[in-house]
């Protein structure tokens, strides 16, 4: 209301004195210098309008019901009217209580207290405050820490917990990140134990090369994170056309410069990985770099970022369940070393995060021919049964034993491992919580067949491998966790017949994962129904017995 | 007897009737106090005044009704007229409790008008009463 805003500009220090004139305040209006719908206090409302509405969606405003009298604008319809018109009467409303407000002498009494009006003194101050993308409603706390970690006390450790901003020299570590629209935004802290990857897209240009900070090594690796210096880990070049090279060295500092009109050493990648002890200190920390080159004609790159985080003396095993299986995680698998049944430390070879080492499964391609797409294998994952396929042309030419072996590196993956752990977070030093997998093989022509023909050179070759496995609920009812007990690999083989020169045949090969709940229902227990205990006492019939 | 006894029995009555007003009084007033400052914004530099002024009051109370009391008894106009002259600091009080107090409720305003009153009458009988010991 104007008379409110008239009071703002004459008094700067404090803000607009609140609304207190019960007929001009209307919380329905909302529309400016439209009639909202049932709106009876709405300004904009003509008489015509009123004969539309049904009802009236604010029917009485008062001020604090706690005064003792106190004004109050009541709005209604008169239905009865024809059209219907709006009643709008100011009556005094009288609380009846003994407790009820006859006067304060406190001017802020019943009001919200007004926020600080910016004024040339005070609005670097508040500018400092409230100025950023957030702002927390006790800043004083954050200057207490910063100050408690001056350098001076490089040795003070700081503890962290989860989500907690990671604190640097001057601020603390920043993972850009898009933010509203796809460009990146350095203002996006990286939170402890909090793995993060993102990408976002940044403005560049040859001619600037040199000047933006973001795409240079420097600015990343530049703050410490307190005492804990950010070292390079690896450096990878990453050429024009999209290939990747791994430097050798990864000490040097590679600064962007402009060679030849590209200009080269544009960080287009962080990999930040933090290690922390089980205090939650942080004591290391590594950066991987992807350094590529920008054509004169580029005018943005995409940049993209991670952080993840290692306890220390511990090795980064991602789990596929704690402790039974997830669904949609792939099966932990491993292979046995050599020199096993010695029970000191037994270390499974292939546990590590590269997923062609898991269970793996052959993946069909768009091309259907089993030669021409090999290696493409997509990890087992609990709970979703697969089926994959490829179609095999068999010309006259191929011999028994190399197509055999072919076939067989098809539907195993070149390293198929022996071992799959029964929990998802089976560790490999419990040789007991691993299950072996038990190969089968069956051949796909029935008996009466292999009869007839006992003396033909029987070539098999598989053609199919299909892995089940069984698994079942582990642990309470309430929280049954998956666990795997049973992995059979059964390679069903077919005679090949010897085909006349010219001719070629195709055959599908397949492979499939079948996952089987083989968990007893739970019965249901009954507490047993009380017993009558009677016993008649020894001499119960002493004359007699 | 009124001739030989110059004590007012209606001054000393009023008397009596006015402690045990002002001891119910007094503990209202406080739990109100109390009971404001948690229901409403009562900042603490406005509590603490009020509750100052409110056990200067009780003070005060105690100090006259005695020294009425006394004048009225011992038919004495000294102590009748330093009661006279605390009645005016009382009634000072009193109105700041019924007016320019943080909040003032609809209890507040009985309590401190029915206050008044009691004072008015007092002071109309004390004047009596010295008007009868002097002459």
């Amino acid at each position: 209301p104007p008379e409110t805003r008239a009071a703002a500009w004459a008094r700067p220090r404090s803000g607009p004195a609140p609304v207190t004139d019960v007929a001009k305040l209307c919380v329905c209006d909302l529309l400016v210098a439209q009639c909202d719908v049932n709106c009876c206090c709405d300004p904009d409302c003509s008489a015509a309008d009123f004969s539309l509405f049904t009802t009236c969606s604010v029917p009485i405003v008062t001020g604090d019901s706690r005064l003792c009298t106190q004004k109050a604008a009541t709005y209604s319809l008169d239905v009865e009217a024809n059209p219907p018109e709006r009643i709008f009467k100011l009556i005094d409303q009288v609380n009846p209580s003994v407790f009820c407000i006859h006067a304060t002498n406190y001017e802020q009494a019943l009001s919200f207290r007004s926020p600080e009006m910016p004024t040339s003194e005070n609005f670097d101050l508040l500018l400092k405050r409230f100025g950023g993308a957030a702002f927390s409603a006790e800043p004083n706390s954050w200057n207490m820490n910063t100050d408690a970690q001056n350098p001076s006390d490089a040795n003070e450790t700081y503890r962290y917990e989860y989500g907690v901003p990671i604190q640097t020299a001057d601020a603390f570590l920043r993972l850009p990140s898009p933010v509203v629209s796809s460009w990146c935004s350095d203002a996006n802290p990286a939170a402890f134990l909090v793995n993060q990857a993102t990408k976002c897209t940044r403005s560049v240009s040859v001619e600037k090369c040199g000047n933006i900070q973001a795409v240079s090594m420097l600015f990343y690796i530049n703050s410490s994170i307190l005492a804990v210096n950010i070292t390079v880990q690896s450096i990878v070049l990453q050429s024009l056309n999209g290939m990747r090279t791994l430097l050798n060295g990864s000490d040097v500092l590679r600064l962007p410069v402009i060679l030849d009109e590209l200009c080269i050493n544009i960080v287009l990648g962080v990999s930040y990985h933090i290690t922390y002890t089980d205090a939650g200190e942080i004591i290391e920390a590594a950066a991987s770099f992807v350094l590529g080159a920008i054509t004169k004609e580029a005018l943005s790159i995409q940049q993209s970022f991670d952080i993840s985080f290692t306890q220390v003396n511990t090795k980064p095993v991602p789990l596929s369940g704690n402790p039974g299986y997830v669904v949609g995680l792939p099966l932990r698998a491993g292979f046995q070393p050599q020199g096993y049944p010695f029970p000191a430390e037994i270390l499974f070879a292939a546990l590590n995060t590269n997923k062609y080492s898991q269970l793996t499964i052959l993946q069909s391609t768009s091309n259907q021919d089993c030669l021409a797409a090999q290696g493409a294998r997509t990890p087992i994952l609990f709970g979703y049964n697969m089926v994959s396929g490829c179609q095999l042309r068999i010309t006259a030419a191929m011999k028994c034993q190399p197509l055999t072996q072919t076939l067989l590196d098809l539907l195993k993956g070149q390293s198929f491992p022996e071992y799959v752990a029964s929990f998802g977070n089976s560790q490999a030093q419990d040789v007991l919580d691993w299950v072996p997998i038990i190969h089968l093989r069956t051949s796909e022509q029935s008996d009466n067949e292999r009869i007839y023909n006992p003396f033909q050179s029987a070539c098999q070759i598989p053609i199919s491998l299909e892995i089940e496995v069984k698994w079942t609920k582990y642990g309470s009812l309430v929280n049954p966790q998956a666990r795997i007990v049973n992995v059979t690999a059964t390679i069903t083989t077919t005679t090949l017949k010897q085909l006349r020169p010219g001719r070629e045949r195709t055959i599908p090969v397949t492979s499939s994962v079948v996952f089987t709940d083989i968990s007893s229902p739970a019965e249901p227990g009954y507490k047993a129904w009380p017993t009558i205990n009677v016993k008649l006492p020894f001499d119960f019939f002493f004359p007699f017995v | 007897n009124s001739r030989y006894q110059l004590s007012s029995l209606p001054l000393q009555i009023l008397f009596y009737v006015n402690g045990i007003y002002y001891i119910f009084y007094f503990l209202v007033t406080l739990a109100m106090i109390v009971y404001k400052s948690q229901v409403f914004s009562y900042p603490d530099d406005f509590l603490a005044r009020d509750l100052a002024l409110l056990f200067i009051m009780a003070i005060l109370e105690a100090l006259r009704l005695y020294l009425g009391s006394k004048g009225n008894l011992t038919e004495e106009e000294a102590p009748l007229g330093l009661s006279l002259a605390v009645t005016l600091g009382s009634v000072v009080l009193s109105v700041y409790f019924l007016v320019w107090q943080t909040y003032v409720l609809k209890a507040d305003v009985i309590l401190n008008s029915v206050l008044l009153c009691a004072y008015g009458f007092e002071s109309v009988l004390k004047v009596t009463a010295i008007a009868a010991f002097v002459s």
